[in-house]
């Protein structure tokens, strides 16, 4: 990343175009709301002064960077605003609600200890309605189902001496699904890795998302310190969560940049981090992507929403290239922008009106393009689809394997008991 | 465009102003495989994309086919331009001027003080940036020295405004856009002041990506032509130009990279390999046959040269006169001879041309006919 968006931001950079203003999701659906150039760079200017202007507008930025990418100039308009909101003094029932929010890691290992009795009480009325009068959370949205955590690095075969990737699962996968998990490894074994599962926590977006720089930090330290191992062997890490992958590339660096050690760490973990799709597409440069589908036996209609998350990565739209290789999938770019639900944003009772708004841009497309299934790999995006428009929403990383014939995994190059592709191995590109 | 997934295109284009947008077009209409990489929008926020065609002419090579190309798009992306090579209109601005143009978008296009008698210039209670009083008396006197006869009136009109809300072009905006009730409550307080005249002059608020549908159905119920004023950024008419062209670049298949600086051009042995992006975590690679740089007015430090010009047919070359690689061209801006108020139609002609070389068609730029 370019130095001025990463560190110190140059204030003058920022020109008053109003590029910002014109790109955030918030201006777009709530009328007062000032606006990134306003709260970024403007107000920037006033906290260096010493001059007092906290405002609990920094509460609704949904962090989701479109400020910074459309902004000409490179300023790191949404930093400013995480760092503002971090020092943002809230009421004590938020307060109390957002501790909680900001460690979804600690609230799923707690969760599943009995996954059913919290599923039962997640899910009665009256717990809902308790949880909107003392948590402030909306009574309107389901909570995720939880799952026992029994994600782990697979018992591969001795044959597969493929190359070594580790899977970095985030809390969502390793609480919420880790069906998905298992099937991510199972891609990657597919396409020629060894994976491993990485034995850490959540990744701190949700922290920081809630103002909460310290456990932000604290999840930064525990996760670089437990991969540096592996990618010092040599090892890429892989993220399938769009949300993860933006914070393992980015957020570390910010968050550990005064401590020169975890610094030079958090940039070595940056720099080994890749999206699920985007490796697979480097696979696919390389000649390497296993393309052994299943024939087409019916078409199956989907829409793709891109996460914020995975727009401000900048590897372009990996999986939807990589699903309309898929025989008999039809899929279409949404391009409708942000979906509003911002991790636990849609969850507070306040915000829960300007999470539908922003995301009714989205539900509209969905709705007029009427696919079997929406496509996404953001699992609180996922949610959120489902929310508001009824339709179906998985993760493409499902599709993908779903669509490889059965004796896909003979033709994988990791098959071959010397761990070198044979041309006559080659899958055919039909 | 082929049905697979790679970082490998056939033309790389760098910059999202009206260079870069007409030079991916170009390209995509050959059938190339197009990324467009920009670190953001061109400067869409500070007007209209008005072309104002200066020291050249029908015979200026290449000119009229990519006049008509860009007139062709803009119509595809719903946000069709109109004009031509020797037309001259006049379009009012917000200083009560008026601008000379070739093209300008239908949006505006009849705001000509030949088109119409009488023109209501109409202002929004709250809306500070818009002064209809002051506009009118000026369009009024400007519009008499152009041998004009059109008489103007100013008029305000109230809307209603969400609690907490600043009135601004913005909010507006994304109100025609998102809001079916706003757009009649427009319609209600234009059509008392749209009997009487046949021209109604309003502050640009029509919609960020609104098209063609959504604008001229007000113009039907209203039974009058309307003519959009560009306010101080940001520039709605501006934006919406470069919104429908994005999603129609999209839709034929453009691969955009939107928000990331180019950090390096990969040049090597006289030629570019790809360009390197910078994105979180390490920068993104992207590889292609040809570079086209629509970066604009202060972006030459891309070039590995201190000092470039460049050639007819819009390779960049050093000092020495030795072309710095043969699969780069150049468009728009970057040029360095482009007058500030023609350069839409310098960023048309050159993105053009470029988007074509890229696809093997020779079109020529003769860089001696302009100023
Ligand atoms: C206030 C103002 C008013 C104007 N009014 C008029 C007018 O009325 N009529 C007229 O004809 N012209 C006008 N112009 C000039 C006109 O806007 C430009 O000359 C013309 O649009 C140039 O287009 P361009 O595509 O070459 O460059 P730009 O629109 O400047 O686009 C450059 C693009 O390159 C990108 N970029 C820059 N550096 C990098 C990098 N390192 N990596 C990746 N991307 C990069 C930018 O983000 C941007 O998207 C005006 C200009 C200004 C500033
Ligand atoms: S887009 Fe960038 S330069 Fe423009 S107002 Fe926003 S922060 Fe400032
Ligand atoms: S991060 Fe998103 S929501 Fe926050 S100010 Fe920027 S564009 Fe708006």
């Amino acid at each position: 990343m370019r130095k001025d968006r990463k560190d110190e931001v140059s204030l003058d950079n920022c020109l008053k175009c109003t590029d910002c203003n014109t790109a955030c999701p918030v201006v777009t659906a709530h009328p007062a709301y000032p606006g990134p150039k306003r709260l970024g760079p403007e107000l920037e200017r006033m906290r260096r002064e010493g001059i007092e202007c906290d405002t609990e507008w920094v509460e609704y930025c949904l962090g989701c960077h479109r400020c910074d990418l459309a902004c000409p100039n490179q300023v790191n308009v949404s930093e400013l605003i995480a760092r503002a909101k971090a020092a943002h003094k809230k009421t004590p029932v938020r307060r109390l609600r957002d501790f909680w929010l900001a460690r979804p890691g600690l609230l799923g290992k707690l969760n599943t200890i009995v996954p059913e009795v919290t599923n039962f009480s997640l899910g009665l009325k009256p717990v809902r309605k308790l949880m909107s009068m003392f948590m402030k959370i909306t009574p309107e949205r389901k909570f995720p189902a939880y799952t026992k955590p029994d994600l782990r690095t697979p018992n591969v075969v001795a044959m597969n001496k493929g190359e070594r990737v580790v899977f970095f699962p985030g809390c969502f996968i390793q609480y919420n699904q880790p069906e998905l998990g298992r099937r991510v490894l199972e891609l990657l074994e597919l396409n020629g890795f060894q994976p491993e599962v990485a034995s850490t926590g959540c990744c701190g977006v949700p922290s920081l998302a809630n103002g909460n720089s310290e456990e932000a930090y604290k999840r930064a330290t525990a996760n670089v310190n437990s991969m540096m191992e592996a990618v010092n062997s040599g090892a890429r890490i892989v993220t399938a969560c769009s949300s993860c992958g933006h914070m393992l590339k980015t957020g570390f660096a910010h968050l550990l940049e005064d401590d020169p050690d975890l610094a030079t760490k958090a940039a070595k973990i940056a720099a080994n981090t890749y999206d699920l799709a985007e490796l697979l597409v480097a696979q696919q440069d390389a000649g390497k992507f296993n393309t052994r589908f299943a024939p087409a036996t019916a078409t199956l209609k989907l829409a793709y929403h891109a996460p914020c998350h995975q727009k401000s990565q900048g590897i372009g739209r990996p999986w939807y290239h990589l699903l309309r290789q898929v025989p008999g999938v039809e899929i279409e770019d949404l391009n409708a922008g942000c979906c509003g639900m911002s991790g636990t944003f849609g969850f507070k009772e306040e915000k829960y009106p300007v999470s539908m708004e922003v995301g009714g841009e989205l539900f509209a497309a969905i709705s007029a393009t009427a696919p079997q299934a929406v496509v996404t790999e953001c699992a609180t995006c996922q949610m959120q689809i489902e929310h508001g428009t009824g339709f179906k929403a998985v993760h493409p990383a499902i599709v993908l394997l779903n669509a490889y014939a059965t004796d896909a995994k003979q033709y994988s190059f990791t098959a071959d008991t010397s761990g070198k592709p044979k041309d006559d191995n080659m899958p055919s590109c039909a | 465009m082929s049905n697979v997934a790679s970082n490998h295109f056939d033309v790389i284009i760098a910059g999202a102003g009206v260079a870069g947008l007409t030079s991916a077009a170009a390209a995509a209409s050959r059938g190339l495989r197009v990324a467009l990489v920009s670190s953001g929008p061109g400067t869409f926020v500070f007007g209209a994309g008005c072309v104002e065609i200066q020291n050249m002419n029908s015979k200026t090579p290449s000119l009229a086919e990519a006049i008509a190309f860009f007139c062709k798009l803009t119509d595809l992306a719903g946000c069709g331009f109109y004009g031509a090579i020797d037309e001259h209109r006049y379009i009012p601005t917000i200083l009560g001027s008026f601008q000379a143009v070739s093209l300008a978008p239908f949006y505006m296009w009849n705001g000509d003080p030949s088109a119409s008698n009488e023109v209501a210039v109409v202002g929004i209670k709250g809306l500070s940036s818009f002064n209809s009083q002051f506009i009118a008396e000026r369009l009024a006197t400007h519009a008499s020295d152009l041998g004009q006869s059109a008489a103007y009136v100013a008029k305000e009109i109230a809307l209603s405004v969400e609690p907490g809300a600043i009135p601004g072009t913005l909010r507006f905006g994304h109100r025609y856009d998102r809001e079916p009730r706003f757009r009649e409550e427009l319609r209600n307080a234009l059509k008392p002041i749209a009997s009487n005249v046949d021209l109604i002059a309003l502050p640009g608020i029509l919609g960020l990506k609104s098209g063609r549908k959504e604008i001229e159905w007000l113009e039907r119920e209203l039974g009058c032509m309307i003519c959009e004023i560009p306010t101080l950024p940001p520039s709605i008419p501006g934006l919406r130009l470069f919104n429908r062209l994005e999603v129609h670049l999209r839709k034929i298949g453009v691969e955009f990279f939107l928000g990331f600086p180019i950090q390096q051009l990969l040049i090597k042995e006289g030629r570019c390999k790809g360009v390197l992006l910078e994105t979180p975590g390490r920068p993104q690679k992207i590889t292609s046959e040809t570079l086209i740089l629509a970066t604009g007015q202060f972006s030459g430090k891309l070039l590995p040269t201190p000092s470039f010009s460049f050639t007819t047919d819009l390779r960049p070359v050093d000092s020495t006169g030795a072309v710095i690689a043969d699969n780069i061209f150049a468009a728009g801006a970057i040029l360095q001879n482009t007058p500030a108020h023609a350069g839409n139609a310098i960023a048309i002609l050159t993105g053009y041309v470029c988007g074509m070389a890229a696809a093997g068609v020779g079109a020529q730029y003769a860089q001696g006919s302009q100023g």
